[in-house]
């Protein structure tokens, strides 16, 4: 780990940031997690007058669909936006030119991707502590905190977004497209991942994609943290699977990104 | 009129050269809001549906309720899209030459509604129409009115198409249309949620979007199997939107028009 390029890093980053963000991504992100939030209220007291299917409060393990939706959303935003901004790294550079100077440079990937993801994490909570206030509005309550819980599935949800934000660059950079790419597999996670619905409730070969995007265990620890209704042992088996999980993404990511990046420099002015 | 649809025809061609050279298109034009969709769909199994209060929804016949709100959006998204690309137009500009040309404005905004409206739709539609065919124990349509209502729909889909192409001949900034039109009309257009169970506040915003009126029609008329009189408010309101969404696009053509000769320049606006 250098940590030299990973200051370096976090500096340009917020920089660039500062001088030069587009703010309308930020704004976009929390009103998606805002309509969100919105369309499961409108069903939740409007359409159904609160009344939920039978097997919703075994599955989910709560009997608040609110907070259970809600917490999804705020994942969701999470998610959206570490792996949006990491991944798009170094395509950015590409496009923005700088991927040539970047590369003559005798730097780390690692602290590099590190770097960009730290930046991201905390900027995304400050978006996401936005979106949870209007998720307070709309009825989220925290029902059965545990602070270690929370910890740990913090943790690891970043660890596998992480992974998961390197292979999504590597497509990126690949592909040298955001626009299709980025927005493919966002849909698709909010459909697998059991975003605003149990994912039990989807054909299995659906669910089955779901459980190799860490997204889907990840939500689960945050609503076991948040929510309650997950046992400890269970809890630390799914901890097991995330990690399992973006580690696998982590090993295969960083030298498939190299590949990458050497196809990338090939054509870059292809 | 000979010479209209011959500016038509060619501005529906050129953007179907330009659109259609990659097959990547139909990822965003199927597979987001088929994504979308299921999402949508699958969403409505934590509800128990005797606790839903409209009468004509059931759980026969949610998903061609639903279908129908996501075919009908991808409609009026594509056009979105199209204008989205027609303001690249502006930064590339091609369009200098066609306000050189002597084309006629409208035919060259028609034309590009046109050909991403029937084209981007398509693939939507005919899943969509399969999926149905398969579900039509869910069905109960009045077929009169149902012809009706998909000829008003497709009318209207193709001038918010132009009328949209006619707002980005003025602004170049295009991005905030996404943030304002996308996911709201999802939402607020009654595309996932019925419009009628909405709170007051909620209803008084989903006037805004011309998706309501015709998609609640197309409901009405296919699941619902009401008649034509039974819907006639919503019919004469879209009616009225199609009025004044020409009337608005002919006015902002010439607007833009006499703005452009003021300053001068297209592109660089």
């Amino acid at each position: 780990m250098d940590l030299k390029v990973l200051n370096a890093t976090i500096k340009k980053e917020f920089q660039i940031r500062l001088h030069a963000y587009p703010m309308s991504f930020m704004v976009g992100c929390i009103l998606t997690s805002f309509y969100t939030t919105f369309g499961a209220w409108l069903m939740y007291h409007y359409f159904f007058r609160k009344r939920l299917a039978v097997d919703f409060t075994e599955l989910a393990g709560t009997s608040d669909y609110m907070s259970y939706a809600i917490v999804g959303s705020l994942m969701y935003l999470f998610v959206v936006r570490t792996c949006l901004n990491v991944s798009r790294t170094l395509i950015t550079e590409l496009r923005e030119g700088t991927l040539e100077s970047l590369m003559l440079a005798p730097f780390k990937r690692t602290s590099y991707f590190l770097g960009n993801m730290l930046l991201q994490t905390f900027m995304t909570f400050g978006e996401t502590a936005i979106a949870t206030l209007i998720g307070v509005f709309f009825g989220l309550r925290i029902h059965d905190f545990s602070l270690l819980k929370f910890v740990v599935a913090t943790l690891l949800s970043l660890y596998g977004f992480f992974g998961l934000s390197l292979m999504l660059g590597c497509l990126m950079l690949y592909a040298r497209d955001t626009y299709i790419s980025q927005n493919t597999l966002f849909t698709a996670m909010f459909l697998v991942c059991g975003i605003t619905f149990p994912k039990e409730y989807l054909p299995s070969w659906l669910q089955l994609i779901g459980s190799i995007i860490p997204v889907t265990d990840a939500l689960t620890l945050m609503r076991g943290a948040l929510l309650g209704g997950l046992s400890t042992e269970s809890f630390m088996l799914v901890s097991l699977r995330v990690f399992i999980l973006g580690t696998i993404y982590i090993v295969v990511g960083f030298p498939l990104m190299k590949q990458v990046e050497r196809i990338a420099l090939e054509k870059m002015e292809g | 009129m000979k010479y209209f649809m011959k500016v038509l025809l060619a501005e529906s061609y050129k953007q179907h050269r330009n659109y259609f050279n990659n097959r990547l298109i139909y990822v965003s034009l199927f597979v987001w809001p088929m994504f979308s969709f299921l999402a949508a769909y699958y969403s409505y199994r934590a509800f128990d549906f005797g606790g839903n209060i409209i009468s004509y929804i059931s759980t026969e016949n949610i998903l061609v309720f639903i279908l129908l709100g996501y075919m009908a959006m991808s409609f009026f998204r594509s056009v979105v899209q199209s204008a989205w690309n027609f303001s690249r137009e502006r930064q590339s500009g091609t369009l200098e030459y066609i306000y050189l040309s002597p084309a006629n404005r409208l035919a060259v905004l028609l034309g590009n509604a046109l050909s991403s409206v029937f084209e981007s739709a398509v693939v939507m539609f005919i899943f969509g129409m399969l999926i149905i065919l398969f579900n039509r124990s869910a069905l109960n349509v009045n077929i009169v009115g149902l012809i009706l209502v998909l000829a008003i729909f497709m009318v209207m889909a193709l001038l918010w198409g132009v009328f949209l192409n006619a707002c980005f001949l003025y602004s170049r900034d295009t991005d905030f249309l996404f943030t304002i039109l996308e996911e709201p009309m999802e939402i607020f257009a009654g595309v996932k949620v019925p419009v009628v169970i909405f709170p007051g506040w909620a209803r008084i915003i989903s006037c805004i979007f011309p998706l309501t009126y015709v998609l609640e029609a197309l409901r009405q008329v296919s699941l619902n199997a009401a008649s034509i009189s039974s819907i006639k408010t919503t019919i004469l309101i879209s009616l009225v939107i199609i009025m004044v969404l020409l009337g608005a696009t002919l006015i902002t053509i010439q607007i833009v028009e006499k703005h452009m000769r003021k300053t001068g320049n297209v592109v660089l606006f």
